[in-house]
């Protein structure tokens, strides 16, 4: 024990090989839920963009009037005589019209996911941050909309008020705002338990401040990525209404009405209903995608359709 | 030796008999007779509300809207004697509040009023075309069944790897194609360029496939999905480990252990999927001219037929609302710790 030695110890001259090999790691689930959520983000972007890009810039492209009819050129094939997509019954260029359809289509989706998402962050934060009456009544409300029919009422009041862009965005709006109330609803339960509140709340905040600079900030992210997705719903929903006869009226051709006006001729010209469809099929695609993938990334609620059902069973 | 190692480790196989004794030893005697006969009574008040909450939304809707029934149902070449006298005899020249005593009036009665098109009681009309879109509902919501269950179950099995991605993008093109749209497609390929099946109405039983896929292709997609999520989050618990160190065979453990342990949720959505179909599926009865409430629906709102829209809406909300306190009375019999009537209400 005398001379006390100390050991140093050395660095392996090479490094140990570890038990969990490059293989292993790139096998592992946590990685291939990476590389999976990372192709799911690429190919939902590239597919939203060649959807979206080309209906914002419809004005800017060398297209013909989607109005221009030309009957000598009746239901011409894609392709033929420089019309990409070919030509509807009455000699106008489909894929004009398309865009410029889209254009409409886009604008009524936006609309009413803001009106939804306006509505829906309000009244669930409300709810979940002061709770009593204020929850009972949204809750209730929320309850009593899924029990209703609810295209079936959709369909009443644009029957009845006119099928007018901003009815059917409002239409649009009432449809979709219970899924984001709902969400916002437990996340600022969760939120307003957070120390940082009590604290905002002893610093001497009042409820509104401690809303709007504390908590929705904090859910937003969330939220939105839910609002992206509840875009994809309202795509789809404006094209069955508009295919319905319930969309907007003439001379603005969205979507759902170009398919059909184009489904008289599905036996002799497929690309009437075929194209126009492929189109919101791929955008709707991409954004749920999109959406899917982001979520896999920030590990974010899984909201869809079908788990509002879910959620409100765990709210009981 | 197996089942004996069952009853021990899985949360659910619990004989009738356990089931029936823990029920009373939980609870008092009041418990014991009260719970199912007042969750019951309360669920019915409940619907009962919704129902009438729905006519009146509708009644008030219709009331509140521009436009005059008596003209779209007289046409342009009516006179104005023609239009006062339609007014007449349909009630719409009294007051709105006296129009709705009369409506419940009549409600109570099951007389919802002569539908202005079809010329005969809006109730009967409904109630003959409800057949057809229970038919299609059914069939929608069995082959639902019949695929997603087995696709969720084996995307759990198969979670993450370069399969599942595959089976992924598919559901997720299945929840992205327009309804209407993927019903215009199956109508080319499989009555236009090889035609197999009717195109359109009900003539022969086999007009009821393409409906059927039209409906099941997005319902599949969210079933499916959701199959796949409960599943997989039930292959972490515990029991599953448990189970298997025990020796339970793979297979067991999967279709008895994990997805019994799924089956409310999963459960919950085709119910509610159900009940909403039976709300008229709508799109898909105008795209393939099925005889049903949904198409039915459309016409009514175009002729502005309000004693049908009514006698619609009716039928409809009841039967979605059956639907769905059907589904709720099966939870305890696919897991016996779910009891009704207790912490539900809140």
């Amino acid at each position: 024990m005398t001379g006390a030695t100390t050991y140093v110890i050395e660095a392996p001259e090479q490094p140990r090989p570890s038990a969990v090999t490059d293989r292993d790691i790139a096998r592992a689930g946590a990685t291939r839920r990476g590389r999976d959520s990372r192709i799911k983000i690429w190919v939902g972007t590239i597919s939203v963009l060649i959807v979206v890009a080309p209906v914002a810039l419809a004005r800017i492209l060398p297209l013909p009037s989607p109005d221009a009819t030309n009957l000598g050129a009746r239901r011409l094939p894609p392709l033929t005589d420089g019309h990409l997509f070919g030509t509807d019954q009455l000699g106008r260029d489909l894929l004009a019209r398309v865009l410029y359809g889209g254009q409409v289509s886009l604008v009524i989706g936006l609309l009413a996911v803001l009106v939804s998402g306006l509505i829906g962050l309000t009244l669930g934060a409300l709810a979940g941050y002061r709770g009593g009456w204020t929850d009972t009544i949204v809750s209730r409300l929320l309850e009593a909309q899924l029990s209703l029919p609810l295209l079936m009422m959709l369909l009443l009041v644009v029957a009845l008020f006119g099928a007018s862009i901003p009815v059917i965005t409002f239409v649009i709006a009432i449809a979709q705002w219970p899924e984001i109330a709902r969400l916002t609803r437990s996340l600022t339960l969760v939120e307003r338990e957070k120390p940082y509140i009590a604290a905002a709340r002893v610093l001497g905040l009042g409820n509104i401040a401690i809303l709007t600079r504390h908590i929705v900030p904090n859910i937003v992210k969330q939220v939105s990525l839910v609002v992206m997705l509840l875009l994809a719903q309202a795509v789809l929903l404006e094209s069955a209404l508009s295919y319905l006869g319930a969309g907007p009226q003439r001379p603005f051709a969205t979507w759902g009405r170009i398919i059909s006006d184009g489904q008289d001729y599905v036996t002799t010209s497929w690309w009437l209903v075929t194209l126009p469809g492929l189109v919101i099929a791929l955008l709707v695609v991409g954004v749920n995608l999109l959406g899917d993938g982001l979520r896999d990334r920030t590990g974010g609620p899984r909201t869809g359709l079908l788990n509002l059902i879910t959620l409100r069973r765990k709210d009981k | 030796m197996t089942d004996m190692a069952d009853q021990l480790l899985a949360p659910n196989p619990v004989p009738t008999s356990a089931r029936g004794s823990g029920t009373t030893r939980r609870g008092s005697l009041d418990t014991l007779l009260g719970p199912m006969p007042r969750y019951l009574l309360r669920r019915l008040g409940q619907s009962l509300l919704t129902v009438f909450l729905t006519l009146t939304t509708v009644f008030v809707l219709i009331r509140m809207a521009p436009g005059d029934p008596a003209y779209s149902l007289a046409g342009p070449l009516a006179t104005t004697e023609d239009l006062a006298r339609i007014r007449t005899d349909m009630g719409l020249d009294e007051s709105v509040f006296v129009q709705y005593l009369k409506y419940l009036q009549g409600l109570l009665h099951l007389d919802l009023g002569t539908s202005y098109s079809f010329q005969a009681p809006a109730l009967d009309v409904v109630l003959a075309r409800l057949p057809y879109t229970i038919t299609l509902a059914f069939a929608a919501i069995l082959l639902t069944t019949v695929v997603a269950i087995p696709l969720g179950v084996w995307m759990a099995r198969h979670a993450d790897t370069r399969r599942e991605l595959a089976a992924n993008a598919v559901t997720i093109a299945g929840q992205s194609m327009p309804d209407f749209w993927t019903g215009l497609m199956l109508i080319t390929v499989f009555a236009v360029l090889i035609p197999v099946l009717p195109p359109a109405g009900f003539t022969t039983w086999s007009s009821l496939i393409l409906p059927t896929v039209t409906i099941a292709v997005l319902q599949v997609a969210l079933i499916s999905r959701m199959v796949r999520r409960e599943m997989v989050g039930a292959f972490l618990s515990p029991y599953i480990t448990v189970g298997r160190s025990r020796g339970v065979s793979e297979r067991e453990l999967i279709w008895r252990y994990s997805l019994r342990n799924s089956a409310i949720p999963v459960l919950t959505a085709l119910g509610t999927r159900f009940a909403s179909m039976l709300n008229g599926v709508v799109i898909v009865e105008v795209v393939f001219a099925w005889p049903g409430v949904g198409s039915l629906v459309v016409r009514a709102l175009e002729t502005r037929d309000y004693p049908l829209i009514q006698a619609t809406v009716l039928v409809t909300a009841i039967l979605a609302i059956l639907v769905q306190l059907l589904v709720d009375l099966c939870y305890p019999l696919l897991d016996p710790r779910v009891r009704l009537g207790k912490g539900s209400g809140k």
